[in-house]
């Protein structure tokens, strides 16, 4: 039963997830330390970025341009972010910051409902599937469906202009700079408002990109976003929000965790094993593995 | 907790008027028909939820997102005993009451020395785990399927629960008001306002954030537990994510953090999202649109359209 092979297969599917969610998890956290709020439709914007994957390789591009649907799908969520922050979010942070954290849960949570409804109203319940044609993957010794290899390469390239664009480029000082201080960079004569577009923007065509990248995997309806968003949270809170290693190493991490207790343990409770992960941290270090101190966030 | 604490007369009017609207609502009855009644019985528990989830969301600063959850947990507990041990409701009711305050005194303590964001999270990632539970082990909670649970009552006319939940309403606010006009009501705010500022003046703020964390998920799971009782079948459905979005709309659109907010809030959301039904799959679309736009135009809920006129009611005791 616990064969070298099943260990090395199980490790490497693990990782590959865990990069997936990892992704969705960059996404929160990268909203919350630019705006300091939480976006708890995130979820939605990953169920749209799949919808849009499948969209476009049914009706449009066909199933042998899939790798030039999901950089699209990506591109739809960024706008379908801009607008949104334009035209819901844009409004109350001109207002004192008081109000902004009640303001900004009750009209994600309902935009969470409307999304959510006007999926099952435009699609119906159904269930689809965009299907992969790809072929069996070997990786080193071992066969991986090639639709979850092709997930993980993708997710990785996605990473690393995320790191390129926060690290090299001015807009990426911006954002930095938004993230320390936000009055601070009104003083240097930044727009914060436009920051935050951007940032927003970004942040949820992430969750869409997972999105895109898991609906062969998971699947296409109105409710996938769901799990996927739990795991973003988790991580965040084995990470620590604000923290962008700690959210690829919780990632990882919880991808791991996940994919050895589907293995040895019961696949049926293959959700839980993260939270139990999540429990143990707060145990152990209640601020994450790479948290801020203090968590008075 | 002085002995010569006396509750401030505000408590007293408080009560009248929840007495006196209960009684109102006591011949609604002779107006209303079952159908009708069903609603407000189902409105009766979400103000139940709404007015306890205020209790650690507005009044102590804690804004979980697993109080569904501990509805939940409240009704599955009876539910459970009922199905495979053939328990009756009245040893039922009281196990999902304590289950939901042993959970929450496990789940409040470990999220004790988070605020804000993370406790949002981290409960949230408890009550979808509770979810997935349920979801998953179907051979003992039946999952998707539905949990069928007796009614309390023999038979499923709603006028007997309508009571019932009446008096459970009655109950649970004349509670929570004597609690946020004690001693302890003052603790919890003062730890909302500045947790630090608070221990350093000699508050226990350990003890009084998880009592209250306890406290009202008790309340949740007694609410649970009645309603799965009177809905006859449970199902995992209970702890989806919308019913929380249902309970934070409630409270926020009637008053975060005052009293009659969740009070006022919660019957007429509950009584929209009916209404709007027969719209079929597009019913949240339309009530979340709603939210939106009474969100973008305004902040401060209903119930401060109703303050300038308690004071009024009340001015001429006061002169």
């Amino acid at each position: 039963m616990f064969s070298t092979e099943l260990v090395v297969q199980t490790f490497i599917s693990g990782t590959m997830i865990g990069v997936l969610y990892a992704l969705m998890a960059l996404g929160i956290t990268f909203i919350y330390s630019i705006m300091r709020m939480i976006n708890w439709a995130m979820g939605e914007f990953y169920m749209i970025g799949s919808y849009l994957q499948y969209a476009l390789v049914a009706l449009l591009l066909g199933p042998d341009l899939w790798w030039l649907a999901i950089p699209i799908s990506a591109a739809g969520v960024f706008l379908f972010g801009l607008v949104v922050q334009w035209s819901l979010l844009k409004p109350i942070f001109r207002k004192p910051p008081e109000a902004r954290d009640d303001y900004a849960t009750v009209v994600t949570l309902a935009l969470l409902l409307l999304l959510r409804s006007l999926a099952t109203g435009l699609a119906g319940p159904n269930q689809f599937s965009p299907g992969s044609d790809l072929p069996v993957v070997m990786v080193g010794p071992l066969p991986m469906a090639g639709a979850r290899v092709a997930a993980f390469v993708f997710a990785l390239v996605a990473l690393v202009l995320f790191y390129l664009l926060l690290r090299y480029s001015w807009y990426g000082l911006a954002l930095r700079a938004t993230s320390q201080s936000r009055v601070g960079v009104q003083t240097a004569g930044i727009d914060v408002l436009g920051v935050d577009r951007i940032a927003f923007g970004i942040g949820v065509a992430l969750a869409g990109l997972a999105g895109a990248l898991l609906a062969p995997v998971f699947l296409v309806y109105p409710t996938n976003g769901l799990i996927t968003t739990v795991k973003g949270f988790e991580i965040v809170v084995i990470g620590g929000l604000g923290s962008i290693p700690g959210a690829l190493i919780a990632g990882v991490l919880l991808g791991l965790i996940e994919s050895f207790g589907a293995a040895f343990i019961d696949s049926a409770y293959q959700n839980i094993y993260g939270f139990a992960l999540v429990l143990l941290i707060l145990a152990l270090k209640p601020t994450g593995l790479l948290g801020e101190r203090g968590r008075e966030a | 907790m002085s002995a010569s604490f006396a509750f401030p007369p505000s408590f007293r009017r408080s009560v009248i008027t929840i007495v006196v609207t209960a009684a109102v609502f006591a011949f609604a009855p002779l107006v209303a028909g079952s159908f009708a009644l069903h609603v407000l019985t189902i409105s009766f528990y979400f103000v139940i939820l709404a007015a306890s989830w205020n209790l650690l969301a507005g009044y102590t600063g804690q804004f979980s997102l697993a109080h569904h959850a501990f509805a939940a947990i409240g009704a599955y507990t009876s539910g459970l005993l009922g199905y495979h041990y053939g328990v009756p409701a009245w040893i039922g009711i009281p196990s999902g009451v304590v289950m939901a305050a042993l959970f929450g005194v496990i789940l409040g303590r470990l999220v004790l020395r988070m605020r804000a964001i993370y406790l949002a999270i981290a409960t949230w990632a408890f009550a979808e785990t509770v979810h997935i539970y349920l979801t998953a082990d179907y051979q003992f909670t039946r999952g998707e399927l539905g949990l069928s649970v007796k009614p309390l009552y023999g038979s499923v006319d709603p006028l007997p629960y309508y009571f019932t939940f009446l008096a459970l309403t009655v109950l649970v606010l004349i509670g929570l008001r004597a609690l946020i006009d004690s001693p302890i009501g003052y603790f919890m705010r003062a730890i909302k306002d500045d947790e630090l500022r608070a221990k350093s003046l000699g508050i226990d703020t350990t003890r009084v954030k998880i009592a209250v964390f306890s406290i009202s998920s008790a309340i949740a799971g007694l609410a649970g537990a009645f309603y799965g009782h009177f809905i006859v079948l449970l199902s995992p459905q209970m702890i989806d994510f919308s019913e929380m979005a249902k309970i934070v709309i409630m409270v926020v659109i009637g008053g975060f953090g005052t009293f009659l907010g969740p009070v006022i809030g919660a019957a007429p959301v509950q009584m929209v999202m009916t209404y709007l039904q027969k719209y079929g799959e597009w019913n949240l679309a339309i009530f979340a649109l709603i939210v939106i736009v009474l969100m973008r135009f305004s902040m401060e809920g209903l119930a401060s359209l109703f303050t300038p006129l308690w004071r009024n009611l009340w001015a001429r005791h006061d002169a």
